[in-house]
């Protein structure tokens, strides 16, 4: 067990390893010095308190969403749908902030949470019906789904809800922001880097032990592995399909606790910027364990923000292509590791 | 009525044919790739990276032929490298998918900061110069609108009438069978994918040459647009091309409505094409049924 | 006469199991030979090696006097030797003609000749009375038709040795007579038929040599005109080498009903799975089911476990919970990648939070007392030998305390120690007034635990031995053993 542990581990560096090879030699052909980049990257991430808060701060949205991939990758079921869940709740999450202005904070967040779950989870539920009813798979419904709850979204926001002129909702009142970090933690001033990151940090936990610690955990891998066993084990593969990916759905709206009641205060259209594809990555380069994607969501949070750190060096997208990078090694470091692995369990 | 009746002016005409365009390329490349069993949802990242690199080439040598030749080279040697992953290594298509599509839209937003020092589009080229194939039909006039048409015949005459189709498409229904009688399976699967790549360069090369210009963004999901239209268009060519015009003057339409003031909200008919592909596979509207081994490693 | 074919000193070795073992016969050009024996019997095993899908570790190949070395199945299309599967392999959105040409496409320039396709495959169609239309769509077509499909498929190529494996297995009597005459024709156009099956009846009325093989070794050859079915019967099920359990065995009915199918039917695919099934299971009683496989075992497990519901006659479950040990212990029965203990918890009802401690215990309950071995705890159970992962699937269905368990070829592939120990088991659970469905093609193990005893046969139980008559029949074992093998392969049957 823990040599496997060991050997997953040791597979997610290479990729890592092989990606950071790559992009080096890129940008040594474009003429650049990639020690120097990297360097500067380091210094600014590790080197400053504000560049690290900030890391950490596009690493919260991360750690969250790519927990919310991982459960349904557990089950082997795709949820490509991320970026229209993860925007249909935290829109509904924004206004439910800044619609009932005589309510106190204590029932406003709940409130919040509970009406941005709900929604996000509505477009989970949708292809996982489909899928148990029908049998469709669920990669072109969630990929389908995600431009109808962008629209929709859209609809709504222009039509009925954005503040004049813009593509954003009204702001909540200020007493409604999360503490900051760095109302403890000087160093990190100027970084809206906030008590989401716990919060995402709390969820990461506790899917990790739901996972790997509970029978809901067992039985849920269960039917990633092998449903007709399942069956025949008695597991309820609809209802595990179904459970999954209302629960990775709705998940998917935390990402919004970060931006709205941690950062700017209001809900605005794109605000996501592709987070629920990144966080396919991010979970698969983890091999959807959620203690291992608290990491991988660091390393997508430092390429993030490192990217714009040395943007003067070099233009900031070359982070980009290390994620695309990112995820083509892992799947054939993957490929080649799972297959060592096979033949020499077969040889034992 | 006077501003309905207007949709039908050849102004309006040219614009939906102008949208069917990269939808159709797309559509019909992807449904080479699913014919022979590989999902393809890469082709929103090879129409970026065809539209890019037309875009590119163009403005550096000033020659439409070498920049045209060049994109279709890139877009193979692209698939070539989709085919190896999931062909040979067998890995998951949709995953190889999502990793192409991050890795293609960061090089090229890349690319455009590290060539122009701009972030979102690269400088125009010179318009290139149109040529009146059709001179009567002002909106067939261009060449690669003609391509598309002939391409849909071509393509069912491959796929119907060939030994190459007959094959490729038994690798996608059913590569034990198609391999107990001596099919060569992975080979016709890599030709797809890489026919898939060449096909929608063409697309991208639309996209870009129309707009001059390569910017950021600009293929806005029409790939998966296009892989809806293969699906509602069950695979098949001439079925691909109705969806896609179909597909195509609904975003006209939506143009024109946001010009004249409408009570249909622009962002339903936006998402019409997805709505309808969701309930034609759930079985509301017609049926259809991808090939069999669809997405199944082999 | 040199031989169509000749078997010589054929083995082959999987592992430990000798699937064939030292095979020697032959079979004469332009007849029609059956092969009989039991599941894993060798069959398989043997028809691959002439098919080219297997190569034998020892022993010789003869196909029309040369000595043959076929590496691929396509080696052994060119040698004219041609397989049809009992699963087709066809392309269900493919026409007739396109799952026929697939491979072998008559071109004219950059195009397939339909036209020279058409008609050759028209030419054969005719020749042997098919009546398919090559435009069909393979999806639209029932099972007999599609068999007819996979045969053109064979016919187009032109082969001079056609292998059936169990043809018939799909097939309504009326189209087994179809089949039938189809043969013939084959025969008489100068193709050597060699066929799988399990049925008598056919053996008798198509075959004019039969080869018995069993445990991977040919015990008998006959021509069809000295066939003994007494000694076929005996032959293919072989001596008993459990001991029956007879001083354990009821001679009463059990108490209480836990479920009562009556005329029980059900189809699927168009083609009907069962009817007519009529079974009673009372708790604290042993039912067996005896038959050769595919005869509607799995159907009735099915039902029982509520995967699937009847559609003529009645099934009434009266049980509150149901355990089941399957057939295939790596596709239905356990999670590989899973320790034993996360099986366990898996299986369990209920929410459970599941800590190494937990699972290290829950291991250790069944790993001591069911014997299992393993090198820790936390062993995979895909790692675990074929006896032990058997072990683990029965102590972890026994130990969810339900009221009927069902036990499917609980020792297929098991040692037999591990064998005799499930068997102790299942007559533990039995005494616990529990109910009990043995299903299992092993006559022996039948006849050793079984308190009742019904015979399936095509989807019907055609015939049931009471606890009392059982008892007493099973003193003259070797009698009872040719009756029941009889009724399994369909003799003395309507």
């Amino acid at each position: 067990m823990n040599k496997k542990i060991i050997f997953q581990t040791g597979s997610a560096l290479i990729s890592i390893l092989l990606t950071a090879l790559i992009t080096f030699g890129f940008l040594f052909i474009l003429g650049r010095d990639p020690v120097v980049i990297f360097g500067r990257i380091f210094s600014e991430v590790f080197g400053t308190g504000y560049g690290f808060a900030q890391t950490l701060f596009k690493t919260t949205p991360l750690i969250i969403s790519g927990c919310a991939i991982a459960i349904c990758f557990h089950a082997k079921l795709f949820n490509i749908g991320g970026e229209g869940q993860i925007n249909a709740g935290a829109f509904v999450m924004a206004l439910t902030a800044t619609s009932f202005p005589g309510l106190p904070f204590l029932i406003i967040l709940p409130l919040s949470i509970l009406t941005g779950f709900i929604v996000s989870a509505v477009f989970g539920f949708i292809p996982a019906v489909i899928k148990v009813k029908k049998g469709v798979s669920e990669v072109i419904t969630t990929i389908m789904l995600n431009f109808i709850s962008l629209a929709m979204v859209n609809y709504f926001l222009i039509s009925h809800f954005a503040v004049e002129s813009t593509i954003r909702t009204t702001k909540i009142p200020e007493n409604f922001f999360f503490t900051k970090l760095s109302d403890f933690i000087p160093s990190f001033h100027g970084s809206p880097l906030n008590i989401t990151l716990f919060i995402a940090l709390l969820l990461a936990l506790i899917i990790y032990f739901t996972i790997y610690k509970t029978s809901i955990g067992y039985k849920l891998r269960a039917i990633g592995f092998n449903p007709v066993a399942s069956v025949y084990m008695s597991v309820n593969v609809n209802k595990y399909t179904i459970v999954a990916f209302v629960l990775a759905a709705g998940m998917m709206s935390f990402v919004g606790l970060n931006y709205i009641f941690g950062y700017k205060g209001f809900y605005e259209y794109g605000f996501s910027a592709n987070i629920g594809f990144t966080a396919i990555a991010v979970s698969l380069l983890a091999r959807n364990n959620p203690i291992g994607i608290i990491f991988s969501a660091f390393l997508f949070g430092f390429l993030d923000y490192g990217g714009l750190a040395v943007n003067e060096l070099v233009p900031k997208e070359i982070m980009l292509i290390f994620q695309g990078l990112v995820v083509l090694s892992i799947l054939g470091v993957n490929k080649l590791t799972d297959n060592y692995l096979k033949i020499n369990l077969e040889r034992n | 009525m006077e501003n309905l009746l207007s949709i039908f002016s050849v102004v309006f005409l040219s614009q939906v044919f102008r949208m069917f365009t990269p939808y159709f390329f797309g559509a019909i490349g992807g449904a080479y790739s699913e014919r022979g069993g590989v999902i393809n949802i890469a082709i929103e990242g090879f129409l970026i990276s065809s539209a890019f690199s037309f875009a590119v080439v163009n403005i550096f040598t000033g020659s439409i032929i070498l920049s045209f030749i060049i994109a279709m080279l890139v877009n193979a040697v692209l698939s070539i490298l989709f085919a190896i992953f999931t062909v040979k290594l067998k890995t998951d298509h949709i995953v190889t998918g999502v990793g192409f599509n991050l890795l293609i839209a960061g090089l090229a937003d890349f690319l455009i900061a590290y060539f122009f020092k701009t972030s979102s589009n690269t400088p125009r080229f010179e318009e290139i110069p149109t040529i009146e194939v059709l001179s009567f039909l002002p909106f067939l006039s261009d060449p690669l609108i003609i391509v598309a048409f002939a391409t849909v015949p071509l393509s069912a005459f491959v796929f119907f009438k060939t030994r190459f189709g007959l094959r490729l498409r038994s690798v996608g229904e059913n590569p034990q069978a198609a391999e107990s009688l001596g099919v060569k399976v992975r080979f016709y699967k890599i030709a797809g994918v890489v026919l898939c790549g060449i096909i929608t360069s063409f697309g991208g090369i639309w996209l870009a040459s129309y707009q001059n210009t390569y910017s950021q963004g600009m293929t806005a999901g029409r790939g998966y647009i296009a892989l809806a239209a293969m699906i509602i268009g069950k695979w098949k060519p001439v079925n691909i091309f109705f969806v896609c015009l179909m597909f195509a003057f609904f975003e006209a339409l939506e143009i024109k409505l946001q010009i004249i003031g409408s009570f249909i909200p622009s962002q339903f008919i936006q998402s019409l094409p997805y709505i309808v592909t969701i309930l034609v596979l759930i079985g509301f509207i017609g049926k259809t049924r991808p090939p069999a081994a669809d997405g199944v490693p082999y | 006469m040199i031989p169509a074919i000749e078997f010589k000193n054929i083995t082959k070795q999987f592992g430990n199991l000798k699937a064939n073992d030292n095979v020697s016969f032959a079979i004469r050009k332009n007849s029609v030979h059956c092969i009989l024996g039991e599941n894993g019997a060798g069959k398989s095993t043997l028809m691959k090696i002439l098919y080219g899908a297997y190569q034998p570790d020892s022993g010789k190949l003869f196909v029309d006097g040369k000595q043959q070395n076929f590496h691929t199945p396509h080696d052994a299309i060119n040698a004219g030797v041609a397989m049809v599967w009992q699963h087709f392999m066809l392309i269900d959105d493919f026409s007739v003609l396109e799952n026929v040409i697939l491979g072998n496409e008559p071109i004219s320039g950059i195009k397939i000749d339909f036209k020279t396709a058409q008609k050759k495959i028209n030419d054969v169609i005719t020749k042997f009375n098919l009546g398919l239309n090559p435009d069909d769509k393979v999806e639209k077509l029932s099972i007999a038709e599609q068999q007819k499909v996979e045969l053109l498929k064979i016919l187009y190529r032109k082969p001079s040795i056609i292998i059936f494996d169990e043809p018939t297995a799909v097939l309504s009597p009326v189209e087994v007579d179809e089949f039938f005459n189809i043969i013939t024709k084959l025969k008489d156009s100068g193709n050597t038929i060699i066929l799988i099956t399990h049925k008598l009846r056919e053996v008798i009325q198509i075959a004019e040599r039969v080869t018995v093989l069993r445990q991977g070794k040919k015990v008998y050859e006959a021509e069809a005109t000295e066939i003994d079915e007494d000694i076929l019967g005996k032959e293919i099920v072989g001596d008993s080498s459990f001991e029956i359990a007879s001083e354990t065995k009821l001679e009463t009915d059990g108490e209480k009903k836990v479920a009562i199918l009556e005329k029980a039917g059900l189809s699927s695919g168009g083609y009907s799975k069962l009817n007519d099934i009529n079974l009673v299971l009372r708790a604290g009683e042993i039912s067996g089911i005896c038959g050769v496989e595919g005869n509607g075992q799995n159907e009735i497990v099915d039902i029982l476990l509520q995967l699937l519901s009847v559609e003529n006659g009645t099934a009434e479950l009266n049980y509150s919970s149901v355990s089941v040990v399957p057939d295939d212990r790596i596709k239905k029965g356990m999670i590989s990648e899973y320790t034993i203990g996360e099986n366990v918890i898996t299986r369990k009802m209920g929410f459970e939070i599941a800590l190494k401690a937990k699972l290290k215990k829950l291991s250790e309950i069944l790993i001591k007392s069911y014997d299992i071995r393993t090198p820790d705890y936390f062993t995979p159970m895909g790692n675990l030998s074929g006896g032990n992962q058997q072990k683990a699937i029965v102590a972890r269905e026994i130990e969810n305390q339900s009221e009927l368990i069902i036990f499917s070829h609980p020792t297929r592939g098991v040692d037999l120690k591990s064998s005799l120990f499930i068997h102790d088991e299942i007559i533990h659970v039995r005494n616990s007034g529990r109910a009990v469905l043995l299903v299992s093609s092993d006559l022996d193990e039948l006849f050793k635990l079984s308190d009742r005893l019904i015979v399936l046969y095509n989807g019907q139980t055609v015939k049931e031995y009471e606890p009392l008559e059982l008892k007493s029949r099973l003193k003259d074992a070797e009698s009872f053993t040719v009756e029941v093998g009889k009724l399994m392969v369909g003799a003395g049957i309507e």
